[in-house]
């Protein structure tokens, strides 16, 4: 026999849905220390006692059922919609333990549905820090439901929520709250008016499209049209019924949850006194970036190096042990230096995500969230855009999708179009060859000049933000409110399986992702360099022996002139030479100008072009990194990545909206090409103007 | 190794990665989400 079930996990934020989901399918979805981590349906599958199958359904976080952001709404789409193919035979309401009265109203929500209902109380592993003790026999009978204390942390209790949901035809469906109890008249008439279908859904329904517009539900569509009382109206009596079920819970937690203060360690409040202090918090959080950069520097140097070398060794080998040939030359010029550039930021990649990943799991991210609130109103954004600039750090894409919990659609539009400036990981790799090129290696204060500019980068990224954020406050003509609640989750241990798991998975992403598409443009780079139309590329043998006959060059020279006349006039070359009047200004030649233009794909992508351009013809092993400092400026002579083409190049990078992939979910978020557009063409052209600029100036 | 099979090589190669870049880049149907871009919360406090 194999039947199976749809069990939906529900919950308020940050309460461990997603710790659940992962414990009961073996999946390894993203777990963060903040809310609003997952703001999309995630499935998977659980086998469960006696053979029967459970498809789980991980839902974003959600306080109550009255949706005021997108992400809430998914969850009540789900369950006002019988028909939908996930509509669960099971709802998993998962509550946090020291959070218990605020979980409990959405629990008392969803018990109304008469949906069969689990409630999960999870962290148990917390209780005795906090004194907590909870009279579990009694709950369940005041709440008419099953209770599973689970804690993922130490993976307690799965086994018997496993058994709970296998055995869900037993528990009883009786509501918490009797409708009527909030306003006898207007429930009696609609129970009149709707006789078959459940009060406490229509009355959802109802209010849900005073909310949000009305969505097609076929089913029970016509009860929007029943409008015997106002909006205002409406409103107060879902503030009515929130009190009403808060009475309920209070009445039920007396007996049922007992608090011993004295036994609840107060760590987490003297912390929290320090961390979010107005002078202290934002002294530790420079303290803690310096910190980062710092590291990041100084531990993947070593690998970087190592990496680099044996890319280079390889290339040569390849050279010399395969028969001679295209395939050969792809090989070692277009693929190996290719693949070379995505393998050597692995190192600062990894440390990167380490360290993000340790910050938000231990807790200490919601205290920067909270920090960073107090300033972000002034530049027209809410509290909760920080977690997207925050994110953005990885990349703007899952960034983009988390101010789906925005709840002022103009705060949220806002927060779309200036994330890409924050410094996704993928300009990392752009910015450290750069560093390491223009700046010196000196130290001050035990600090490197290398990491100070690393994190001034990413400062200039917040930066340029929040100013645009700014900017777009005054001119954008929408109307718009909102409030804020930080919720700050306790300090935990990051654990080692969830750091380990975030890091490699994203450090897998970064190779695969970027790496099929560095892959493949490498490919098509060294074609393009490596064919040419015209005298100037075929005959090149000739014009550069006749040129250079009177100079006596040795063989070596020769062959370099060669290989650098046939670049020249290569496809690649002349499409470079084109576009390099446009970014001459800025102090780039035009293998720079193609690596820009092939950045637009993808930003990583920028240092496998160069090392593919620089190797084709090439005879010599040598590393990405020497290549890039041996260039030489065409026309004002001396290196070619020196600290004024640098510099502009850096800030290039930091402003210019090169993502194919951002701009598709910009466009998939705002549902209009108009904003996507607009943001290609705004950053773009500011960053060439800021790059212009900076060059002229250092020069 | 003879040349030819040298090319033929290098040449299947090309052609595989400007298939990926085609579908990567201009393939992909990004199917509209409902209503998200229209949909204005701000009514609702
Ligand atoms: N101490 C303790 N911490 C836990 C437990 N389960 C989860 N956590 C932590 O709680 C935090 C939130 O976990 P998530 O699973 O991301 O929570 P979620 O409900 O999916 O959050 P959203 O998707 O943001 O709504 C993470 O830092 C987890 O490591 C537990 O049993 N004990
Ligand atoms: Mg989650």
């Amino acid at each position: 026999m194999s039947k199976q079930i749809n069990v939906a996990l529900i919950g308020n934020p940050n309460t461990g849905k997603t710790s659940v989901f992962n414990s009961l399918t073996g999946l390894n979805q993203k777990v963060g220390n903040y809310p609003g981590i997952t703001v999309e349906k995630k499935e998977g599958i659980c086998k469960l006692p006696r053979g029967v199958k459970a498809h789980i359904i991980d839902l974003p976080g959600t306080y109550s059922l009255n949706a005021s952001s997108l992400d809430e709404n998914v969850v009540i789409e789900l369950l006002l919609n019988k028909n939908d193919k996930d509509f669960p035979d099971v709802a998993v309401v998962v509550s946090d333990v020291e959070n218990l009265k605020r979980n409990l109203l959405l629990f008392t929500q969803i018990k109304d549905l008469e949906i069969p209902t689990v409630l999960v109380i999870n962290m148990s592993d917390r209780m005795k820090y906090k004194g907590i003790s909870l009279d579990i026999p009694y709950l369940e009978s005041q709440l008419q439901t099953k209770i599973a204390l689970v804690s993922t942390r130490k993976n307690e209790g799965i086994d018997n929520l496993k058994t709970l949901i296998s055995n869900y035809k037993e528990l009883s469906i009786t509501p918490c709250l009797n409708a009527s109890e909030i306003d006898k008249e207007y429930f009696d008439n609609l129970r009149k008016a709707f006789p078959n279908q459940l009060l406490y859904k229509l009355w959802l329904v109802i209010t849900q499209d005073v909310n949000f517009g009305k969505t097609d539900r076929n089913e029970i569509d016509a009860v929007a049209d029943f409008k015997t009382k106002t909006k205002a109206d409406l409103k107060r009596l879902q503030q009515k019924e929130t009190i009403k079920r808060y009475q309920f819970i209070n009445n039920t937690l007396k007996k049922g949850q007992t608090i011993d203060l004295s036994t609840a360690k107060d760590l987490r409040i003297k912390l929290d006194r320090i961390l979010t202090h107005k002078i202290w918090g934002y002294a530790i959080f420079l303290v803690i970036l310096l910190t980062i950069f710092q590291a990041i520097y100084d531990w993947s140097a070593i690998p970087m190096d190592f990496i680099d070398s044996s890319f280079a060794s390889l290339s040569e080998w390849t050279k010399n042990s395969l028969p001679e040939g295209a395939f050969t030359s792809l090989l070692a010029e277009g693929i190996i230096p290719g693949l070379g550039g995505i393998v050597i930021f692995i190192p600062q990649i990894a440390f990167l995500f380490l360290f993000i990943s340790v910050l938000e799991e231990s807790g200490y991210m919601s205290r920067v969230v909270f920090l960073m609130d107090r300033g972000m109103r002034r530049f027209g954004l809410s509290g909760k855009s920080v977690v997207p600039l925050i994110s953005g750090t990885a990349c703007a894409i899952p960034a983009i999708m988390a101010t789906r919990n925005i709840e002022s659609w103009k705060e949220r539009l806002i927060t779309i179009l200036v994330t890409p400036f924050t410094t996704c990981s993928a300009r990392l790799p752009v910015y450290l060859i750069i560093i390491s090129l223009v700046i010196p290696e000196g130290r001050f204060l035990g600090l490197g000049y290398q990491a100070l500019t690393l994190m001034l980068l990413y400062l200039i990224g917040f930066g340029a933000a929040l100013i645009s954020a700014m900017i777009l406050n005054k001119v954008l003509k929408i109307k718009s409110k909102s409030f804020f609640v930080v919720e700050m989750p306790n300090y935990k241990l990051p654990l080692i399986k969830n750091v380990a798991l975030t890091v490699v998975e994203k450090t897998k992403s970064f190779v695969f992702g970027a790496g099929k598409i560095i892959l493949a443009i490498s490919i098509v780079l060294w074609f393009l360099a490596s064919y040419g139309p015209g005298e100037e590329f075929n005959n090149a043998e000739e014009i550069v022996t006749e040129k250079f006959a009177s100079k006596h060059l040795t063989e070596e020279e020769l062959q370099n002139e060669i290989a650098s006349q046939k670049l020249e006039y290569s496809f690649i070359g002349l499409t470079g030479r084109a576009i390099e009047p446009a970014i001459r200004p800025l102090g780039y030649d035009w293998k720079i100008g193609i690596a820009i233009v092939s950045s637009f794909a993808a930003r990583e992508v920028f240092v496998g072009t160069l090392a593919t351009i620089y190797s084709v013809g090439s005879d010599e092993e040598e590393t990405i990194k020497n290549r890039m400092a041996g260039e030489v400026n065409p026309i004002l002579g001396g290196p070619l990545f020196n600290f004024a083409s640098g510099i502009s190049l850096l800030l290039f990078y930091a402003f210019a909206m090169q993502c194919m992939s951002t701009l598709a979910i910009v466009k998939r978020e705002t549902n209009s090409w108009k904003w996507p557009i607009l943001q290609l063409v705004l950053m773009s052209v500011f960053a060439y103007v800021v790059a212009f600029i900076a060059f002229q100036i250092l020069i | 190794m003879n040349h030819l099979l040298q090319n033929i090589l290098a040449f299947t190669l090309l052609f595989l990665a400007l298939g990926f870049l085609v579908k990567k880049f201009f393939w992909k149907n990004s199917k509209p989400t409902k209503d998200i871009g229209k949909h204005d919360c701000d009514n609702c406090h």
